[in-house]
């Protein structure tokens, strides 16, 4: 069942289809664009052309069938020829299509063309669009593929979105106009005096109405407002269709600046994995690095699941613009929401895995009894290996460096904290507390087991090194190694300057502050050390 | 170069000349026209000759009168005009020398 339209055609009624209207009138349109070369005669030869139609119509109609179907459409088309056809012939020999047509004001479409194709036709279509030799658009995709890949990315897209150019008025409307900086404007100007007409036309509408609803009664005032209604509605439906390109457009742009931006933001660091570059140029956060899953694979989750939305954003600024572009099917849609989905749940998966890796504490105390008789004064100083990272004077921090010992890669940290207490018993002992975190309690002991703190010690001098080595893979950033030194009752110690930036919870009798305590001598007293040599200040 | 290209020009060259005979022989309407040219395969669809009919016209070679159709719209008659028929003249002898020329030279190549 279809509905029918009832049209007027060399002076004869015909009751047409709704589909056969359409086909119809799009032919009827082609053929007056092929003709505007010649606007005094077309008038005319469409007025002969109908009425042609109309005779051959006339033909097909009888008693018992009434209505014009498609199909007569078809057989019209086929008699009377292509809108091609109808360009006057002088003109035809060379093909000046687009270029006459530029007079007449008919909106370019993008479509792809097919009979200049090489793989589906998007650069040919681009070509006709910008009025370019599609040699060069060809260079401009194969390039751009070479260079950055963003020529495939653009011309798979292109090629998803872009329609192809099947009928003639479509081929006609693919060659059409060139559009510069005055068509635009004109099609403005366009758009504003049909909400121009639209709303004169509106006035004179409301204006007659309210007059016959004075002439008769109240009721058909309603009807007035419901006309000043409509016609308020028709104006704002204008007004947002003008806006709504431009938001169009907006979108387009920023969509498009943020697509290119993050994939030339991935495109380079998967270069640098390529080149080899561990470099620490780019600092991407430990999330990223820290994973289990290979940072390359995480990237790209990331480039898509930010990537994907703004692509979508994409395709939906271009349908604003142009209505032309058609909706991505319903194969590619679910596919892409898959592979969003994958995206998101391998960022998921890595963001838990980061989140639980440093759940739970793990200490790995270690003690050494130090063999020193009670007459030895204690020498305690800090070293760095400035073999593997040098530092011009030994600070703590929470800074974790990548460093490589003897072709492993390892972190190299300095939060190494000191402090010397006193001994219950009659010995020196040392001891190490290596604090680590894990997924459970178990890992993180074993990781701070992993903790690789070393010192030495040489008669009475003990040298602490002032960093740790721990594993690449360790991901907490809370690795603490503490450093403390009982000493027994009555024995004296040197602390070196070396150990500043490094001392922790140290007790004096002396109040003096941490920044004080070094470079100095010590006697371990009930109280605590007690400065033997500092310049005594009185105490307040 | 496209060889129905070629084949289009060719036979768009002599269509003028070919419309003005018909005429020649007696007034005729559009359908009329273009039924001859298609028996003769000068055309093959009907579309060429709006355009070039009213271009005919309106260069003075041709005029037109209504007349009205038992079945379908009135149906437009052209009339060859006098200075359509000294166009006609001129054409006719073109025409013979253009076919022994050509005549002359494909034989030629044989």
């Amino acid at each position: 069942m279809n509905k029918t339209i009832n049209i007027n055609l060399g002076g004869y009624f015909f009751h047409i289809d709704e589909t056969a209207y359409q086909k119809l009138r799009k032919y009827l349109d082609a053929i007056a664009k092929s003709l505007s070369d010649d606007p005094e005669g077309e008038n005319e030869i469409i007025a002969d052309i109908e009425a042609r139609i109309c005779e051959l119509l006339c033909e097909k109609i009888t008693e018992t069938r009434q209505v014009v179907n498609e199909l007569d459409i078809h057989h019209i088309i086929k008699i009377m020829g292509e809108p091609e056809d109808y360009s006057d012939s002088d003109e035809s020999f060379q093909k000046t299509q687009s270029k006459s047509n530029n007079s007449k004001s008919n909106s370019k479409k993008l479509f792809r063309d097919r009979e200049n194709r090489l793989i589906s036709g998007v650069s040919a279509g681009i070509a006709h669009y910008l009025d370019l030799d599609v040699v060069w658009i060809r260079i401009a995709f194969i390039l751009l593929t070479i260079f950055s890949g963003m020529g495939l990315i653009a011309y798979i897209i292109l090629w998803i979105v872009t329609p192809e150019a099947k009928t003639t008025a479509e081929k006609l409307q693919m060659e059409g106009e060139r559009v510069t900086i005055d068509n635009i404007e004109k099609k403005i100007r366009e758009e504003f005096s049909s909400i121009k007409e639209t709303i004169e036309d509106g006035a004179n509408n409301v204006k007659k109405k309210v007059a016959d609803g004075f002439q008769r009664n109240r009721k058909s005032t309603t009807s007035g407002l419901e006309e000043l209604l409509n016609i308020i509605g028709s104006i704002i439906t204008v007004v947002f269709n003008v806006i709504g390109k431009f938001i169009g457009i907006i979108i387009v742009v920023f969509s498009a600046i943020i697509l290119i931006s993050i994939f030339f933001g991935v495109f380079s660091l998967g270069s640098f994995e390529l080149l080899g570059y561990g470099g620490d140029l780019i600092n991407l956060p430990n999330f990223v690095y820290d994973s289990i899953i290979p940072y390359w694979i995480l990237t790209i989750c990331i480039f898509i699941l930010i990537g994907f939305p703004f692509l979508i954003l994409f395709i939906l600024g271009l349908r604003i613009i142009s209505s032309n572009i058609k909706q991505l099917s319903k194969t590619v849609s679910l596919s892409l929401l898959g592979i969003w989905i994958v995206a998101l749940l391998t960022v998921l998966f890595a963001g838990i895995d980061i989140g639980t890796s440093d759940a739970y504490n793990g200490t790995k105390i270690e003690t050494y009894p130090l063999n020193l008789t009670s007459k030895d004064t204690l020498l305690l100083k800090m070293v760095n290996d400035d073999e593997l990272y040098y530092q011009d004077k030994l600070r703590r921090s929470t800074k974790r460096i990548k460093v490589e010992d003897n072709g492993v890669k390892k972190i190299y940290a300095t939060n190494v904290k000191v402090s010397v207490e006193k001994s219950n018993t009659e010995e020196f002992i040392f001891e190490i507390r290596k604090v680590s975190e894990g997924r459970n309690k178990n890992k993180a002991t074993e990781n701070a087991t992993k903790i690789d703190y070393s010192y030495s010690i040489k008669d009475s001098t003990l040298k602490l090194n002032a960093f740790f080595l721990s594993h690449l893979n360790h991901r907490s950033s809370d690795e603490i190694v503490y450093v403390t030194i009982y000493v027994p009752e009555n024995n004296i110690l040197f602390i070196d300057t070396s150990i500043l930036s490094f001392l922790y919870r140290t007790k004096n009798s002396n109040n003096l502050y941490h920044g004080d305590l070094t470079n100095h001598f010590f006697e371990m007293t009930e109280k605590g050390l007690n400065c033997t040599d500092c310049v005594n200040e009185p105490v307040m | 170069m496209k060889i129905e290209n070629t084949k289009a020009q060719m036979r768009k060259g002599v269509l003028e000349y070919c419309i003005l005979s018909i005429l020649q022989h007696g007034d005729a309407y559009t359908s009329e026209i273009i039924s001859t040219l298609k028996s003769a395969e000068m055309i093959v669809v009907e579309g060429t000759i709006y355009p070039l009919l009213t271009r005919l016209k309106n260069s003075g070679l041709l005029s037109y009168r209504w007349e009205e159709s038992s079945s379908g719209p009135p149906r437009k008659y052209y009339v060859l005009s006098e200075s359509g028929k000294l166009f006609l003249k001129e054409l006719d002898t073109t025409w013979n020398n253009l076919m022994v020329a050509v005549n002359q030279i494909t034989n030629n190549k044989k």
